[in-house]
């Protein structure tokens, strides 16, 4: 009698601990929006039936909450907005080097310890008015755009807003901080207007405020899907204006679930996800085969615009707002 | 025999337990203050004098106060006509009393991105209705916007004033030889200044609470640097002294208005019931008067919601998150709303039933902390819980706490009102009949006073459902509100998801303004 129970709670104990082994938990921390992150993992639920908990936050707030749970920590997964958070990540040890197979999946912006792989690219470009502005009359350098005196009063930028001090560190780091300064002071001789986010600007440019935008591709190619009378311009490419931003994620030391994460991470390189983002959400994909809006870029084109560049490099921030702030536009 | 049983009752000691609600009330609002201090001091003297007397804070400074000023007179001009014409003129009272509260459904910072998607060449006026209208932008920009939106706390209060007023004056003073517009002018004027300086102060506080519109209009104040210094992590102690230099700016504000109205009374002694006014059949002047008023509804109403919906009717539609965040708002403002309504019955019961310079003093307390920008008192809240209970920091209690205790001060004119009109001998009869002093309470007061917590929690159900300052630093990791989805979208260009929360936040907020105009016709 005694025997049969204690058979009875063996089994129960076995399917018990088997079924919460046949369904996983990852925990993933990402400093993405909830609109591009929440549909991708639900639709990996839904294939692999491995349960997904997100923490979203901000990138730094969320490298400081895994610095800070250490060893604890129950996440398996870091998802950034940008390269130099990921970078960060990397200089704190607390990313594990990915398998070889999956870093061979993005076509470009795997670094070369392979301890974090990018997801999407978002480039930096100029909008202009079509119909203020024709191509032609713009330079191949962002460098050289302070030079012409017709667009005096006429050019929008964002410095609080994070993409545009990812592109003055760029700067810094491909000419040097003379440079980076001279060209804030040529820009700021010419009265541009700044914004405090890109949407506004847009709706400048469209409203005949100002006739050029430093912004990311994606929020014109937003307003081009709304009909909005505006267009991206794109600097030659290897310029420093053409930069990428690159958003990626990495699989977290503390990870109890290596497999499950690296399943998530191929997942997401796999064809269904990177065409949701880029019909969706407008952000270059890092793998062939993604049908791209005409609102962008071919993908060979876009995948070869931006300089090569050590993309953690961005990861100096302060140097950049220390700069920022004795120029006066911040 | 009535005003024996009122003596006694005066008489009557304070029972020990009503202050305690309004102590717990002032500890919640000063002690993150004192811990904003201790903040800011961490500063070394040398950084603290460039931080805090820089040239950029006078700038500050000087932005802050004339946008305030300038709101404040612009809010006064508009509502002063709407309320004139909803008291004293033949128009439909319906219709002045909505065009002159709903707009307290509309968030201010979605009218600003509204006003820049339809204004200018190729914007939503010029595209539906062909009209191309000027760009707002800069101080006359953020100074037209604020007031479009904040207009109706100078509204209300104003037409509570003009309906106080008694026409024997007015007549008396036509009697006297003064014309129609001398004897206004003379006779009811000068008792619309506490209202005046009442509506004033409010739209003051908004003004500079303001963080989200300014800064899609370009102009820099107080509330922006707080938000920049914060959403860019740059320099916490500089928040922190901003913040300080806001609140002090506040407090300044409460005194200058303090000082105003001190010595005014506008009280009518005569005995006898007052009077109703005659409205004013306007004649010709009545097409004048629709077009404000419709003007003014179309601009301040209409413009938002038109555009919200074209935004819709663009986008490739479907809202999937929207439930999620709709239960945010809801998670949230509900609890906030009840929190912050039994936090406030007690203290406007204390200053209502036993009147004394520590009860007045409660609910000045209660009026600071409202009028403590949100974006400041969020700093402190967040500095006070680091240092003594991390625990609950960024969780949904905290915020929902740090919400109550700023918004409990809309709850207390409502009750307050209610209890005015719940006599106390009630209470003390059911008390003779053998009921305790709770029961005689729940039994009596609360039945009367019904329709004033619900005014006090639909107000503050409406505050809190547009509030993105609090939310945005307080709330837990990932947990969204229709607010925080319609400013996240639309800070990313995905105006066609922006649009549906929007609207369905400014569906919330009708409602709630509905509740408050039910009870107003009453």
């Amino acid at each position: 009698m005694w025997r049969a129970v204690l058979a009875a709670f063996a089994l129960l104990l076995t399917l018990v601990v088997g079924a919460g082994g046949q369904t996983p938990t990852l925990t993933v921390y990402t400093g993405r929006g909830q609109a591009f992150v929440e549909p991708a993992v639900r639709e990996f639920e839904r294939d692999t039936g491995i349960r997904v908990q997100v923490r979203f936050g901000r990138d730094a707030e969320l490298l400081a909450a895994l610095q800070e749970e250490g060893a604890r920590s129950p996440a398996d997964i870091y998802w950034a907005n940008t390269s130099g958070a990921l970078g960060a990540a990397v200089q704190a040890g607390l990313l594990n080097p990915l398998p070889e197979a999956l870093a061979r999946r993005p076509v470009a912006f795997v670094p070369r310890h392979r301890r974090w792989l990018p997801l999407t690219v978002r480039l930096r470009v100029l909008a202009y008015s079509p119909a203020r502005v024709k191509p032609e009359e713009l330079p191949g350098s962002v460098l050289q755009l302070p030079h012409n005196p017709r667009w005096r009063g006429r050019i929008g930028w964002t410095p609080p807003y994070s993409s545009f001090q990812d592109f003055i560190t760029a700067m810094r780091v491909m000419h040097g901080e003379a440079r980076t300064r001279a060209w804030l002071e040529a820009m700021k001789a010419l009265e541009p207007k700044a914004y405090t986010s890109n949407p506004p600007m847009i709706e400048a440019v469209r409203a005949g405020e100002i006739d050029l935008a430093l912004t990311n591709h994606y929020y014109v190619a937003r307003f081009v899907r709304l009909g909005y009378p505006v267009a991206a311009y794109h600097f030659a490419p290897g310029d420093v204006g053409s930069l990428a931003l690159v958003t990626g994620a990495g699989i977290l030391r503390t990870t109890r679930n290596p497999a499950a994460a690296a399943r998530f991470l191929e997942f997401l390189l796999g064809q269904r996800i990177q065409q949701f983002w880029a019909s969706e959400h407008l952000e270059y994909p890092v793998v062939r085969g993604v049908i791209l809006s005409p609102a962008l870029l071919p993908f060979d084109q876009a995948i070869r615009r931006s300089p090569r560049l050590d993309f953690e490099a961005l990861r100096d921030l302060e140097g950049t707002l220390r700069l920022l702030r004795e120029v006066g536009v911040l | 025999m009535q005003a024996a049983v009122r003596e006694v009752s005066a008489r009557k000691p304070l029972p020990w337990l009503l202050p305690l609600p309004a102590v717990l009330v002032g500890a919640g609002i000063f002690v993150p203050l004192v811990y904003l201090l201790l903040r800011a001091l961490e500063a070394d003297p040398s950084t603290l004098r460039e931080v805090v007397l820089s040239s950029r804070n006078a700038l500050l400074l000087r932005n802050t106060l004339l946008l305030a000023g300038g709101t404040v007179v612009g809010t006064a001009l508009l509502a002063f006509l709407l309320a004139l014409l909803d008291v004293r003129s033949d128009l439909p009272p319906l219709l002045t009393g909505l065009v002159g509260t709903l707009p307290l459904a509309i968030p201010e910072y979605v009218g600003a991105y509204a006003f820049l998607a339809a204004t200018g060449p190729g914007g939503t006026l010029e595209t539906l209705l062909g009209i191309r209208v000027p760009r707002p932008g800069g101080y006359w920009g953020a100074v037209l916007v604020l007031s479009l939106f904040l207009y109706p706390y100078a509204f209300l209060n104003l037409r509570t004033a003009l309906r106080g007023v008694d026409p024997s004056l007015e007549e008396s003073a036509r009697s006297l030889g003064y014309g129609p517009w001398a004897a206004f002018a003379r006779a009811v004027l000068p008792q619309l200044k506490p209202a005046l300086s009442a509506g004033g102060l409010l739209v003051g506080i908004h003004a500079l609470a303001d963080f989200a519109s300014v800064g899609l209009l370009r102009y820099e104040t107080f509330s922006y640097a707080i938000y920049l210094q914060y959403s860019a992590a740059f320099e916490r102690t500089y928040a922190a002294w901003l913040a300080l230099l806001l609140i002090g700016l506040v407090a300044g504000m409460l005194w200058t208005e303090a000082r105003v109205v001190r010595g005014v009374r506008v009280a009518r002694t005569g005995v006898g019931a007052q009077r109703v006014f005659r409205r004013a059949t306007l004649g010709p002047w009545r097409w004048a008067a629709y077009g404000y008023v419709l003007a003014l509804g179309f601009t301040s109403i209409g413009v938002p919601v038109v555009v919200l919906a074209h935004w819709m009717l663009r986008g490739p539609g479907g809202e999937a998150g929207m439930a999620g965040a709709l239960a945010g708002t809801l998670r949230l403002a509900v609890p906030t709303a009840l929190s912050a309504v039994v936090l406030a019955l007690p203290i406007a019961y204390w200053s209502v039933r036993y009147p004394s310079p520590a009860s007045a003093a409660a609910e000045r307390v209660a009026y600071f902390g409202y009028a403590t920008p949100p974006l400041a008192f969020a700093l402190a809240v967040i500095f006070f819980t680091l240092r003594t209970t991390p625990a609950l920091y960024q969780t949904l209690p905290l915020l929902i706490g740090a919400a109550s205790l700023h918004f409990l001060s809309e709850a207390i004119g409502p009750i307050r009102a209610g209890l005015y009109q719940a006599p106390p001998h009630l209470e003390e009869a059911a008390r003779s009949l053998g009921y305790g002093p709770v029961s005689a309470f729940l039994r009596v007061t609360f039945p009367l006073l019904r329709t004033g917590l619900l005014a006090g929690f639909a107000l503050v159900f409406l505050s809190v459902a547009k509030d993105l300052a609090l939310t945005t630093l307080l709330s837990p990791p990932g947990y969204t509100t229709l607010a925080v989805r319609v400013w996240g979208y639309a800070s990313d260009a995905m105006f066609e998801r922006a649009a549906p929360h929007g609207l369905a936040m400014i569906g919330l907020g009708v409602a709630a303004v509905g509740v408050l105009i039910r009870i107003e016709r009453r």
